[in-house]
């Protein structure tokens, strides 16, 4: 329970907004999708010419579309836009409801559009996907545990690669900006909710609907061309295909909606008195990755979209042999791609580098060169995404001036990391998990950045591109910096976020665990990659078989690392030490409202004087 | 805790100036899949990849000509009158003449769908199948999709003229001036295809 329960509401009876839920959600996209799946066999004429799927792909896409249309109307989401047409706006008493006032735990299975629910929900469904990706990543590395394989069939294989690749995807792009950016950002900025909270549910829910067509994906010839999904390859794709493109298109229409309204709350709604000199810089990393996820994404999407038509419709976007380009598919891809990976590092960073000034007791090392990081690296991250490209032969003379904004981005990260050394440098470390994440992501993230340099490098990339190397690199980055990041901000906002402490050893057991898995793992791929061992294989050449086994050891401790991570946000949110209000002594908003939080979060708006890093100060 | 819940906290001109914020930045993302379709539209023509950007004659069907730019330019055109219509209408609302608000914005409505009608009258006339080459898959990528921002508009256009039938516009305005910005883009996305478009 987060929010307070205070005096009842007098909710609409029996009104349309009350009966939607999950289940009318789920009983409504199923209706939906068998009839128009009856309807499409039934009428869709066959294909005039020689050519696989056409029809089946109509059939397919057109059924997952009217399961989006029928979830997303049975969830409720339709209700405003159409109260808004026939000039019936929410009474007051209807918007109560959808805040999921006095409803408890009936609220997280709704339109609930109180922000502190809706966090809830993200951190929910960003376990749930990390635990299914994880599952995946376990089967791969059992598979490649030794050196024949065998374990799992090879398009199964392929399937699983490239199921767990995008659900991981998925997963660290909502792990810090979903659970924490909707619960704890709005209250850190003083505010009663975000700007627009019918777009807060719709962005969440429209997650859940988008998970459905991957998993309808898996029976349907699944998704064999890895997470990247290139054409003309997938454009020859088994049916389960369609799940993935209709899973991209639903989750980019999420993220937009996300980043219009975080970035809203964040420009719009700041308490009086917070200047963007006083604004924590988690809000900064918070707002640099939507913002940058705002124009990214709709590339993406519209990738998709074309990759659904050339398989529905027998266009030719990326068929050569229609006029179509697989470099066209490469380069949508990568526009928004790379600008990807740090939609998902900059939240974690920067949730770290809150953490940093609270545990060692000292201001934040150069705020000023922290923000400039943050800016340095969102801008140059639109510019470097045909380093991907350099050995797919597009446009040779174009690989220098990549390479060189590429190897840019390094200054502005080294910002960060001067930030981060900086406040940590004789400061009295508070020995938490928390504290000890930002050590470990200066050491994952020095060798996930460091690995990148020759990544980014055009010789030394014709060697290691398309190799483990290249697996290992982005796994150092992505969770190496970024699931620590989001960890940590885990542990750290707990006591907010369920009113009971993390358990403390659980933390410390889980940490270390998922830390030495991780390097153990991580180096062991890196060996092989090195060695020349190519990705996505099945099995591998027994010369390899020492590095691939050390790997998947290290992969086995991560698991158990995570489970004991499960176990302690269960024990600790069932049963855990009632959290006092502020048990960090932080200074920023969020400790200042009680547990539980009010359902609108202050009783009267606060007015900032100061900003959030004056520790050690005479007067702060 | 919509808009409406905190209507007593705030002043609708924050409330709008809030909801303007956030439309724009919906637009931005809008913007770049626009743009993107225009960088695929001019990509695809400037590879002419196995020169099937326009294919030529076989013996199955004739050469693939590229249709007239026109009904795209009258769409745009319906569009822009749509705009001025609901500028009107704006006008109207600002000099508290409720009876212009609300014939701007029922001409802005119907504009909306003449348009929208004549763009399905476009992609189901075109003279060729989807599979006929680079140059269609465009075309009907920027039909399709000038289709699906259309029928948008005439959802916010109905929508907005019915509000202003019922009256609801009368103390403040700030959602009128917000269904303007769209109107805004909704012309300019129609011109960048049939801009594209002249340029088979």
């Amino acid at each position: 329970m987060t929010t307070l329960m205070s005096k009842p509401v007098s909710a609409p009876g029996k009104s349309v907004i009350e009966r939607l839920n999950i289940v009318t959600a789920v009983v409504l996209g199923a209706v939906s999708a068998f009839v128009v799946w009856r309807l499409a066999l039934q009428f869709l004429p066959a294909d005039t010419e020689v050519r696989l799927f056409t029809r089946e792909d109509k059939i397919t896409l057109l059924s997952m579309v009217a399961w989006f249309i029928g979830f997303m109307t049975g969830i409720g989401a339709l209700v405003g836009p159409f109260r808004w047409v026939m000039g019936k706006d929410l009474s007051h008493d209807e918007n109560m409801f959808l805040a999921g006032k006095d409803m408890g735990v009936n609220r997280y299975f709704r339109y609930t559009t109180d922000h502190k629910v809706v966090g809830i929900q993200y951190l929910v469904i960003t376990m749930v996907i990390f635990g299914i990706g994880g599952i995946l990543a376990m089967l791969i590395r059992t598979n490649l545990g030794t050196p024949e394989g065998g374990w799992i069939h090879p398009q199964a294989y392929n399937s699983i690669v490239g199921t767990h690749g995008i659900i991981m995807i998925v997963g660290t792009i909502i792990m810090v900006t979903g659970p924490f950016g909707n619960f704890i950002m709005p209250i850190m900025i003083g505010a009663r909710d975000m700007a627009f909270p019918r777009l807060n549910a719709l962005s969440f829910w429209l997650i859940v609907a988008a998970a459905i067509p991957l998993i309808w994906a898996q029976f349907i010839g699944g998704i064999s061309t890895g997470w990247s999904a290139y054409n003309p390859l997938a454009g020859q794709a088994p049916l389960g295909m369609n799940g993935y493109i209709m899973f991209i298109c639903i989750f980019a229409i999420s993220t937009m909606v996300a980043g219009a309204n975080i970035t809203t709350t964040i420009v719009r709604m700041r308490a009086n008195g917070m200047t963007w000199n006083r604004t924590p810089i988690f809000i900064y990393g918070t707002m640099a990755s939507v913002a940058l996820a705002l124009p990214a994404f709709p590339v993406f999407f519209l990738s998709q979209v074309m990759s659904a038509m050339d398989r529905a419709l027998d266009t030719s976007f990326y068929n050569t042999a229609g006029g179509g380009s697989g470099w066209l598919y490469e380069n949508l891809f990568w526009i928004m791609g790379h600008p990807e990976v740090y939609v998902i590092l900059i939240p974690a960073v920067a949730a770290l580098m809150e953490m940093a000034p609270v545990f060692t007791r000292r201001p934040l090392f150069s705020f000023n060169v922290a923000v400039m990081g943050i800016a340095g690296i969102s801008g140059l991250s639109v510019l470097v995404w045909a380093h991907h490209m350099y050995i797919s032969g597009w446009a040779p003379l174009l690989n220098a001036p990549f390479m060189l904004t590429t190897e840019l981005i390094s200054i502005p990260t080294g910002m960060l990391f001067l930030v981060l050394v900086g406040t940590l440098w004789r400061g009295r470390l508070w020995m938490t998990m928390p504290t000890m994440s930002i050590f470990a992501l200066l050491w994952n993230f020095m060798i996930g950045g460091i690995t990148g340099i020759y990544l980014s490098d055009v010789p030394a990339d014709a060697f290691l591109h398309g190799s483990m190397y290249v697996t290992a690199h982005f796994h150092y980055t992505l969770m190496g910096a970024g699931l620590t990041g989001a960890l940590a901000a885990l542990v750290y906002w707990f006591p907010k976020m369920t009113g009971r402490m993390f358990d403390k050893k659980l933390s410390w057991i889980s940490f270390w665990l998922v830390q030495i898995g991780f390097n153990v793992a991580f180096i062991g791929m890196f060996t092989v990659g090195l060695a020349g061992q190519p990705r996505r294989v099945e099995s591998y050449a027994s010369t390899f078989n020492t590095g691939n086994l050390i790997t998947t050891i290290g992969a086995y401790t991560i698991m158990v690392g995570m489970l004991v991570l499960l176990h302690g946000v269960i024990s600790s949110w069932r049963s855990g030490d009632k959290a006092p209000m502020n048990p960090w002594q932080a200074k920023t908003l969020e400790w200042t409202v009680p547990n539980p939080i009010p359902l609108e979060n202050f009783d009267v708006l606060p007015t900032v004087t100061s900003d959030a890093y004056g520790y050690g100060k005479a007067k702060s | 805790m919509s808009v409406e819940t905190h209507a007593h906290h705030e002043d609708p001109d924050v409330v709008g100036s809030r909801n303007r914020l956030g439309v724009i930045l919906i637009l931005v993302a809008d913007v770049a899949f626009a743009l993107s379709m225009v960088f695929v539209y001019f990509y695809l023509r400037g590879q002419n990849v196995n020169d099937m950007w326009l294919p030529a004659a076989t013996e199955e069907r004739g050469a693939i000509e590229p249709l007239s730019s026109g009904p795209a330019w009258t769409v745009t055109a319906i569009a822009a009158f749509g705009l001025l219509a609901h500028l009107y209408a704006l006008k109207g609302g600002r000099e508290k003449n409720q009876t212009q608000l609300k014939l701007g914005s029922l001409v802005a409505m119907v504009a909306s769908v003449v348009a929208l009608v004549m763009q399905f009258n476009t992609i189901a006339n075109a003279p060729f199948t989807f599979s006929d080459g680079a140059y269609v898959s465009c075309f009907y990528l920027f039909t399709i999709m000038n289709f699906v921002h259309l029928a948008l508009t005439v959802f916010i256009s109905l929508g907005n003229w019915n509000r202003a039938r019922l009256g609801l516009y009368v103390s403040n305005l700030w959602m009128v001036d917000i269904v303007r910005i769209w109107w805004i883009w909704m012309v300019v996305s129609s011109l960048l295809g049939a801009f594209s478009l002249s340029y088979p």
